[in-house]
Formats: structure tokens, C-alpha cells, sequence
């Protein structure tokens, strides 16, 4: 195995070709990558806060508005969200610090919103993305978990924006029409710090919601009645503490007692929750999962819990840490790539300067959409996953058309070898060298080929 | 570059040439075609949006009908009448011939166990089958993978794993050719090195199967679009009907969520019904002597508000209609106990109200289907004891 090679795949994007000969030592040039702050996405010109705001409150605006400017309306979503997707995976593909951009690609899905549950998630899943969990993936843990929890597209996506305490001053007034909504506390439990198994009860999803409640969003609508109390009925949306709608009272989650202190209360028991130590082992899990292997080796989760545990949730320790695992070196199974990660290294190999407006559909019928899992769970992260017959069909055809607009470029098929692990593709090797066959029909099979699916 | 062939073999004719011998390999308990012994034949159709029953299976006799659905509500004389108080809406006039083969229930009044009007966890709702939203659990098609007894398989016919079908069993899927044909000298190349990975081989040969199973017929993306849900449900017959083929499938059909000009006989909803049904007679056609085990269940996430709206469609409610077809059912009937839509009788004042748990539904489908005893069927629908299973719907 090239472990040049290796860390560009594995831990990676995708290699580019050539690039494997400049890395004269992979962990070394994985860590440099960790150092400094996680690189930057400026918002998109259609997704700036105001142009956000402007947008959702127009489409929020009369209840009955004619279907035409409804629809109108609706595309001016989508149109944010288009531009958020591209200025995203054009990032993926175009980094110098891949590492990175896999890791912000992991927690992304570990704290997954997603646009296929409800339109308005549509226009902030990328400021999500790039506001919520970039900036803390080589942060500490807790520190990305609240700052997804206060995160618009977090709140609207997972009901917690209308979740009302029964005993609160709003419900009272409200005439009982909304209530406590547990989709957020549960989920925030579930998958995003305990794991399912990770010892909680149904007790506690009450609790925890109840002290999230008034954790809501600000500035979806001009003056609403359900804003009133918030920040200024013009400001920009964005996450709102609203007393009002705020259960009062001590609550009791996994045996600890948290008393009344507004958004506090919650802010303590969502940092208790990223350091209790069945997180460190269900995050552990995961990571290791998405660098080793499908079947998580015992001896590396631990090791990277601990890690975990002892540096309080640093994510860059963390990450450091899965350089140094072994087993994610070790000729073992590999994993296979996701759509998301096969498209992108497709464009890495070939050292595309940006992802063009067709890129998210293709991802859509690869049935890997940007931002679009279709449970809170998010996108599985295995070969059961994704490796079923048909999708490997889809990839097949697919690299085709990928392969006649690559043909533009004069790309040699034969140099894509320099991306693939070399050691299982004898028979690629003498395909792609074959001139008998169509150059397109070469590219295709190198990047189609079962050599290419794996990193 | 080589000037195209004029002519190339289709990919079928390529897939049969190359994979004789193939099956062997192939890899289980992913496909595993050769093995299944069970006979019934399951398959889910899930209308997503939000499917009109009132629109659907239109309770013209109901004494509040014509004036409480206003500009929506259609003749008498325009329905295929099934009794005194139901009738067919015109566009579901071909199930006319399964009524009365005595193969087809028309079920009203049904919801899931949950009230929500949100299209996301009303769909989450009924794929995983319990009764609350609930982030991780699977879905209950692949429960029934889990507890039903001998070989068996599932594949969804969908464009990406449904909700429904997801879980630790693993499933198959298939969806239309969305790019064309593509060339069979490359995928020859192509399952030459995928000979070469032990992992994968047998995933790939297996594409290339179900591939040649299904045929190339209108099934190119834009088509199958447009012709509906028949060209789908052609394929799940393909595949279904095989003797060691898949024993469930679900198949998905979109469309149903109609805020807007929902319209009459021959309007834009009645259009989508008239695919369903001709989706609904395809299936049973092409399952040929295989349609004697099989059972078909339509449903939705959701009804729809029983008053117009103001942009003449209707909004997300709660109770509506479904199906259960096929010929292991009892009898044809109407299976409802009808709430009502006058004064007082609607949900919340708007939707009509819920007197069947959808569960009740599959329970007995799945249970008259696979010879399932009331404790497994209860099994693929956790915490759902109390919900009995309406068996006398199944012979």
C-alpha cells in the first residue's frame, strides 16, 4: 500500500493526480492540516442573513397566496439552497486541506438537518453548515453541539422552534393550540451525544425537552405574535431565547438537577450531556467507523474515546488521534466510498476548479443529496449502505457522462492509475492502456471500476 | 473518438450472454434468488403527499357530501358506485374489474396512529410503523423481513432506499435507467474488473440480473415519469414474479399533494387516480399466475381537509382512504366505519375523522399474505398489541 496514497483517499477527498508524489510523509501532512482555524465559507450573494430573512419571511408571508407566486416564492428557497450546495462541495473539491473538509462532511451528517423534511430548512441547511458546525470541527465538542442546537435550521428542522411549555406563560395565553415537542431533546440524546443505548429514559426526553423550551428562532416573520418578547421584530433570523414560551421550574435529567436559569438551564445540561461518557464512546464509534472500517475495531474505539474523555471533547486531539490509530493504516477492509465521497474524488482526480450546477442533482440521483438524509439519523456511513446493486449500476452509468465531459479536458485515462490503489487493479492497468477501446470509455472504467469505490 | 454503431445489442440481450454461470457467485444474503421458497407476494405502495380519500373513494351518500365539499364534490352519476354510500372516483374506474373479481377493499376512515398534518412525520409514522415519531428506528417493511419465517427478500422500487425499507435487513432496490443505455461493450469491461473484487462482484452481477429481469422497455427516467406509476409497477411485477424472485417490494408514487386546483373528472387529480389504477391492473397483468399469491396495500401518510380550500385543492388533514387487492382477500367490500362528514362528525372540525388504524390494515395483510400468526404481525409493529389486526379482511 502507498500510504501517500492511502492518506489522500482515506482520510482525504480523493487524491489528485500527481499529488501522492509531492507527500513525503502522509501522518505529517495530515496533522499540518489540523493546524489553524477550519477554513472559511463566505455566505453565497442569494444567502447573505438579510437576503436569507427576506426570503423565508416573504415565503411565510399571507397564508393564501395565489399557487404562481407561491411557487415563485418557493424556487427563491431553492435558489439560496442551490447556491449554498455549490459554494460547499466546489470547497470539498477544490481544498488543500481535505482532511478537514471530511471532517466538516462527518459532523454535517452526525447533526444532520435536512431539506427533504421542510421547505424552510431548505435556505439554512448550507449557513448551517458553514455557521454551525465548520467553525467548531476542530473545536470542542460541546461547543458544535450547542452551537448546532442554537442553530436556526436546527431549531426548525427538529420542531424545537414551536415547542412550547405547558406550564409556560405562552401556553396559558396560547389556548393550548401547540405544546412540548420531544423530537429535538430526543434526537439530541439519540444521535447526537448519548447514543440510543447510551442510558437514558423517556423521563429524561421529557425533561431535557421541557428545559429546552423557548429555545425558538427570531425574525421569521415581521412582528408575528409568536416573536414578540424576542430581539426586534426586523432583526435578521436567528436563534431567540423567548422566556415566554420557556418551562419554568428544576428539572431532573439523568439523575442531575438542573435548576430554572433561563437558557442556561439548558446550555448545562447540553454541555453534561457531550461529556458524559457513553458520548465519548457512541462518538468514538462513529469516527472510527467513517476512518477504519465498517465493523469498528474494539481497540481503536477506545482509544479514541479516551481521548475523547480525557481532552474534555477537543476534536482536534481527536482527530489527531485518528491519524495515529494503526488499524486505520492496516491492510484491512477498506471503506466504500459514498456517492457524496465518489463524485467528489471523481472531480478531485481531475483537479476540477469548481462543481457546476448540475453537480447537486447528480448527488440527488445517487441518491446522496446535500443536506437531505431522510431521518435525523442521517446518511448511513457503510457498504450495506450503499453498495446495493443498483446504485453500483447508477455509478456505472453515470461515469459515463462524467466521462464524456471529462474527455473535454483531453484527460488521459491512464493517469487516473495514479489515483487508484494500483495494487488491486492489475486488469484496470492493462484496460486503460488499451487504445483499441474509446479514451472516453476508459475514463469511465477507471472511475466506475470497483477499484475506484473504495478509500 | 469511434463514431457510434449503428446498431448495439441491448443491455439484456449483453446481461444474458454474459451471465450464464454468473448466479453461482452471486453473493447472499443480499441476492439470494435462488433460496426464497415463500410464495405470497407483498407489495407496499406508498402514494406520497397526502392521497384525497375523498377525492378517491367519494362517499356520495353521505348526506353532508355535496354541500360541505362545495366545488369539489362530483355527481353521482359520474362515480363507479360500490354501494349506497361509496363510489369510485372516475380516474379509479379500471379497479371496477377487481371489485368485481371480489379481489379489491376500499378502506375509508383510516389514519395512521399518530396526528400530525406534517407530510415528514406523517411518512416517518407509517414507514417505521410505531406510533410516534422516532428518529432511528427502521422501517417496518424491513421488521417484516426480520420476523417473517424462511427465505425471503425485499426490493423497493424507488429512487433511493425508502424509509420503509431500511434496517438491518439487507434490501435490494431498483429505479429506472435514468441516463440512457449505455454501452454493453463497457459494461463487459466493467464486469470484468468487478470479477476482480470479491466484495463487490456479486453486487454487480445481481445489478445486471435485475437489470435483465426487468427489460429496457419505457423504463428511461423522463418516461417512466411520465407514464406514471404502470411503468413501476411492470417492473416490481418482473421481479416479483419470478419463482425465487423477491417476496416484498415497495414501490412509491408522488404527486398527491394537491393544494391547488385539484379539479373533477378529467382534472389534475383525477389524471394521478387514472395512473394509479392503470398502475394498479398493469401489476396484476404482468404477476401472470403469480398474482394468485399476491397482496397489494395502497396508502398514504395523510387525508386531506374535507372542505375546499381557497386556491380549490385541499390541505394536509388526517383520515382518508387506501386499498387492499388481491386475490387472497375474502371478498370485495368497503371497510369503514364511517364517522360521518356532518356537523360535529370531523376531526378537529376539518378532517375526516380517524376510525382505523392503519396498522389494523397491514397487520392483517402481511399475517393472510405470509401465514403469519397475530404475534408476529403484532412483532413488525412494536408496541402496538392493542391494535388488533382486521384478519377477516383476508381469507
Amino acid at each position: 500500500m502507498d500510504a501517500a496514497l492511502h492518506a489522500l483517499n482515506r482520510f482525504g477527498l480523493g487524491a489528485r493526480i500527481g499529488e501522492r508524489q509531492r507527500i513525503t510523509d502522509p501522518k505529517a501532512w495530515l496533522r499540518r492540516q489540523l493546524d489553524g482555524g477550519p477554513p472559511v465559507i463566505q455566505a453565497p450573494p442569494a444567502a447573505t442573513p438579510a437576503a436569507v430573512t427576506a426570503a423565508i419571511r416573504a415565503f411565510r408571508g399571507p397564508a393564501r397566496q395565489p399557487p404562481q407566486q407561491r411557487q415563485q416564492l418557493r424556487r427563491a428557497l431553492v435558489e439560496i439552497g442551490a447556491q449554498e450546495s455549490i459554494a460547499a462541495l466546489t470547497m470539498r473539491v477544490t481544498s488543500d486541506r481535505p482532511f478537514v473538509e471530511r471532517l466538516v462532511a462527518f459532523w454535517s451528517n452526525h447533526l444532520c438537518v435536512s431539506t427533504a423534511a421542510k421547505v424552510l430548512v431548505v435556505p439554512l441547511a448550507g449557513a448551517y453548515e458553514r455557521e454551525a458546525i465548520r467553525p467548531h470541527v476542530l473545536g470542542r465538542f460541546e461547543e458544535l453541539v450547542l452551537a448546532s442546537a442554537k442553530h436556526p435550521a436546527m431549531l426548525v428542522y427538529l420542531d424545537n422552534f414551536q415547542s412550547i411549555g405547558p406550564g409556560s406563560r405562552g401556553a396559558q395565553r396560547g389556548r393550548g393550540r401547540r405544546g412540548l415537542n420531544e423530537n429535538y431533546a430526543r434526537e439530541l440524546m439519540e444521535l447526537h451525544t448519548l447514543g440510543v443505548n447510551g442510558g437514558y429514559t423517556q423521563q429524561d426526553v421529557q425533561e431535557l425537552a421541557k428545559i429546552l423550551t423557548g429555545w425558538t428562532v427570531g425574525g421569521l416573520q415581521s412582528g408575528g405574535p409568536r416573536l414578540r418578547g424576542s430581539a426586534s421584530a426586523e432583526a435578521e433570523i436567528g436563534f431567540g431565547f423567548l422566556d415566554l414560551l420557556h418551562e419554568p421550574g428544576t428539572r431532573t435529567v439523568l439523575g442531575v438537577k438542573y435548576a430554572d436559569a433561563g437558557v442556561e438551564q439548558g446550555e448545562r445540561v447540553i454541555r453534561d450531556l457531550c461529556r458524559h461518557p457513553s458520548t465519548a464512546t457512541f462518538v468514538a464509534t462513529k469516527l472510527v467507523t467513517h476512518f477504519v472500517a465498517d465493523d469498528p475495531p474494539p481497540a481503536a474505539v477506545d482509544r479514541i474515546a479516551r481521548v475523547f474523555r480525557t481532552t474534555g471533547g477537543d476534536l482536534r486531539a481527536v482527530s489527531a488521534a485518528l491519524i495515529d490509530l494503526p488499524e486505520g493504516w492496516a491492510d484491512g477492509p477498506k471503506k466504500f466510498r459514498t456517492p457524496q465521497d465518489w463524485l467528489v474524488a471523481v472531480l478531485r482526480a481531475v483537479d476540477a476548479p469548481a462543481v457546476n450546477a448540475m453537480t447537486p442533482p447528480v448527488l440527488r440521483q445517487l441518491r446522496h443529496p446535500l443536506w437531505a438524509p431522510q431521518s435525523p439519523k442521517g446518511f448511513g456511513d457503510t457498504m450495506s449502505d450503499w453498495a446495493d446493486p443498483d446504485s453500483l449500476l447508477n455509478r456505472a452509468e453515470l461515469a459515463r457522462t462524467l466521462a464524456r465531459r471529462l474527455r473535454d479536458a483531453r484527460l488521459d485515462a491512464a493517469a487516473l492509475l495514479d489515483v487508484i490503489d494500483a495494487g488491486s487493479a492489475g486488469s484496470l492497468r492493462t484496460l486503460l492502456k488499451d487504445t483499441a477501446i474509446p479514451a472516453g470509455d476508459r475514463v469511465a472504467l477507471a472511475i466506475a471500476g470497483p477499484a475506484f469505490q473504495w478509500r | 473518438m469511434t463514431p457510434q454503431a449503428p446498431w448495439r445489442p441491448s443491455r439484456r440481450t449483453f446481461v444474458r450472454n454474459m451471465c450464464i454461470g454468473g448466479l453461482a457467485t452471486f453473493g447472499a444474503p443480499l441476492v439470494s434468488f435462488a433460496q426464497v421458497r415463500q410464495s405470497g407476494r407483498f407489495v407496499f405502495v406508498l402514494l406520497r403527499g397526502g392521497f384525497d380519500g375523498l377525492a378517491a373513494v367519494v362517499p356520495y351518500g353521505d348526506p353532508a357530501y355535496q354541500s360541505l365539499r362545495g366545488t369539489l364534490a362530483f355527481d353521482e352519476g359520474e362515480l363507479v358506485a360500490l354501494n349506497d354510500v361509496f363510489g369510485l372516483a372516475p380516474g379509479l374506474a379500471p379497479l371496477k374489474e377487481l371489485w368485481d373479481h371480489r379481489e379489491l377493499v376500499v378502506i375509508h376512515a383510516m389514519a395512521i396512529p399518530y396526528r400530525t398534518r406534517s407530510h415528514f412525520d406523517g411518512q416517518a409514522i407509517l414507514e417505521t410503523g410505531i406510533d410516534r415519531p422516532a428518529g432511528a428506528a427502521d422501517g417496518w417493511l424491513n421488521r417484516l423481513l426480520q420476523v417473517m419465517p424462511g427465505q425471503r427478500s425485499g426490493i423497493a422500487i424507488a429512487s433511493g432506499l425508502p424509509r420503509s425499507m431500511s434496517g438491518t435487513f439487507d434490501v435490494q432496490t431498483w429505479s429506472p435507467t435514468q441516463l440512457g443505455a449505455v454501452d454493453d461493450d463497457y459494461l463487459g469491461r466493467l464486469a470484468t474488473l468487478y470479477r476482480g473484487d470479491s466484495a463487490l462482484h456479486g453486487r454487480f452481477e445481481a445489478a445486471m440480473q435485475q437489470q435483465e429481469t426487468v427489460g429496457e422497455e419505457p423504463m428511461a427516467g423522463q418516461n417512466a415519469r411520465r407514464g406514471g406509476i404502470a411503468p413501476l409497477m411492470r417492473a416490481a411485477a418482473r421481479i416479483l414474479r419470478q419463482e425465487t424472485g423477491p417476496n416484498i417490494a415497495e414501490v412509491e408514487f408522488s404527486g398527491w399533494d394537491t393544494h391547488a386546483n385539484q379539479g373533477l373528472a378529467g382534472g389534475a387529480l383525477d389524471r394521478l387516480l387514472g395512473q394509479l389504477a392503470e398502475g394498479l391492473v398493469t401489476l396484476r397483468t404482468e404477476m401472470g399466475p403469480a398474482w394468485s399469491n399476491t397482496t397489494v396495500v395502497v396508502m398514504t401518510e395523510f387525508g386531506r381537509t374535507a372542505r375546499p380550500n381557497g386556491t380549490r385543492g385541499t390541505d394536509h388533514g388526517t383520515a382518508g382512504a387506501g386499498f387492499l387487492l388481491g386475490p387472497r382477500i375474502a371478498r370485495s367490500r368497503v371497510f369503514a366505519d364511517w364517522p360521518g362528514l356532518g356537523d360535529g362528525a370531523l376531526f378537529e372540525g376539518r378532517d375526516v375523522k380517524p376510525t382505523l388504524d392503519t396498522r389494523a390494515v397491514l397487520k392483517a395483510a402481511i399475517a393472510g399474505t405470509f401465514d403469519l400468526t397475530p404475534g408476529q404481525a403484532d412483532r413488525v409493529f412494536p408496541s402496538s398489541e392493542a391494535v388488533r389486526g382486521a384478519y377477516d379482511l383476508m381469507g
